[in-house]
């Protein structure tokens, strides 16, 4: 099924006005009606968790109440509908984007993607040995740049049964899983979407159901480390991070959020077609991260010089 | 690091029903939070007992849940009573936070001894 990837997470919040903020201060653009987008027009929508037109709640409270995706035409959407129509209820809604639960309870919507194809450069790296990627007299490092997310990237769940949240999305959906953490969880990319994942999932008890962390990709990791950077200027604490991946590659800083959740700055991931074979690894410092520095305002190790008396 | 007892400041400073947190120790992030709920303050080590050694403000000094009536970790949403720091829900229940004793001058100057953040900070 040619799903693409996440084009939206809706959340239903306690505090509407430190959401905002803060998804402004992470760098997403406000379009109206709790919308914010990243370049590429995938988004979060913030919401009262009381608002009505948001779907019911997970029982253990998560503010994510929806994960919409982006999928590549209407065979696609047809197809999603005549198979989860088989075992659950599946409503059309006015917009013509579907509606249903996962096997876990979480609401999922199925869109015509709107994500717009953005024409971007990468950024660029002057390697020893290999033809310089920025010509001469160009300068790397600009202390003004203001990098923005580029495109949703993945959405991490929490979920009380990962084997059967695995099948469902395998299995009824299409995903490939790329790699796993032994007992924790599968790494799922759909078919349509070459991302290393999309979706993560991790095994936790019931009560605990919901999101994890959710992220968008940046150009790559010198944007990374400065958004996150700027971010922590503005008083944002990290969680996790900077750092990088060893499944996926991707480089990582989380930060702490109102959203009940963490949310991070991502880039560079590996992508990866159905001749991929699946690795798996126990989940510890070892196999999470091939580096990781933890932020800090100071960077000299031993302290300013003494203060003149 | 000479000072044997930290300053951190006074209680007009902090607010009723405000938080904020403290580098006492210099390492760029804040160590530990103060709470106040009318004359009572407390003080915890920044660590969640979910994930030891997790910061719990969403931003900084942002300690509390929005009705201000407990302590949050931002994390996974776990809620602290601000009396004993015990977890009163969310993923570490039963277990509390580290608290810090707290000092207070005549007038009203709020202080910390060093040897209690660095002892408590080491266990973590
Ligand atoms: S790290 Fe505090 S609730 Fe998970
Ligand atoms: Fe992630």
């Amino acid at each position: 099924m040619n799903i693409i990837g996440p084009d939206t997470l809706v959340f239903g919040v306690e505090n509407v006005n430190d959401c905002e903020q803060y998804l402004k201060d992470y760098g997403l653009e406000p379009v109206g009606s709790g919308v914010f987008e990243a370049l590429d027009g995938t988004s979060v929508i913030v919401l009262a968790k009381d608002d009505a037109s948001l779907p019911p709640a997970l029982e253990s409270g998560s503010m994510l109440r929806k994960t919409v995706y982006g999928v590549a035409d209407q065979a696609t959407l047809d197809a999603i509908k005549e198979e989860l129509s088989t075992d659950r209820e599946v409503s059309t809604l006015p917009d013509g984007s579907l509606e249903a639960c996962d096997d876990q309870g979480f609401c999922l919507g199925f869109q015509i993607t709107i994500r717009k194809q953005l024409n971007l450069p990468a950024e660029t790296v002057n390697s020893p040995g290999a033809p310089p990627q920025r010509p001469l007299n160009v300068i790397g490092a600009d202390p003004k740049s203001n990098p923005l997310p580029r495109t949703l990237s993945h959405v991490v769940y929490f979920v009380p049964d990962v084997a059967k949240a695995e099948a469902f999305y395998v299995e009824r959906l299409g995903f490939f899983c790329t790699d796993r953490f032994t007992g924790l969880g599968p790494f799922l990319r759909p078919a349509g979407c070459q991302d290393h994942h999309t979706l993560f999932m991790i095994q936790t008890p019931a009560f605990l159901q919901g999101c994890e962390h959710f992220t968008f990709h940046l150009a790559g990791p010198t944007e990374l480390l400065q958004a996150g950077t700027q971010f922590s200027e503005k008083g944002y604490e990290t969680f996790w991070g900077p750092g990088r991946h060893i499944f996926g590659s991707n480089w990582f800083w989380y930060f702490n959020s109102p959203f009940g959740c963490h949310v991070e700055y991502d880039a560079d991931m590996d992508i990866h077609d159905d001749k991929w074979q699946e690795r798996e690894a126990p989940v510890n410092a070892d196999t999470t991260q091939i580096f990781h520095f933890l932020a800090r305002d100071k960077w000299f190790p031993s302290g300013p010089p003494p203060a003149k008396k | 690091m000479s000072a044997k007892v930290v300053k951190l400041c006074n209680m007009d400073q902090l607010a009723d029903g405000t938080s904020r947190g403290f580098d006492p120790l210099g390492e760029g992030r804040d160590t530990l939070f103060i709470v106040r709920r009318g004359k009572v303050v407390k003080a915890y080590i920044n660590s969640c007992p979910h994930w030891h050694g997790a910061p719990m403000a969403w931003r900084k000094d942002a300690y509390l849940t929005s009705d201000k009536k407990r302590i949050a970790c931002y994390g996974h949403e776990a809620e602290f009573d601000i009396e004993n720091g015990e977890c009163l829900s969310g993923p570490c229940l039963g277990q509390s936070l580290t608290a810090l004793p707290i000092h207070v001058s005549l007038n009203n100057t709020l202080y910390l001894l060093l040897k209690d953040l660095q002892h408590k900070n080491t266990l973590l």
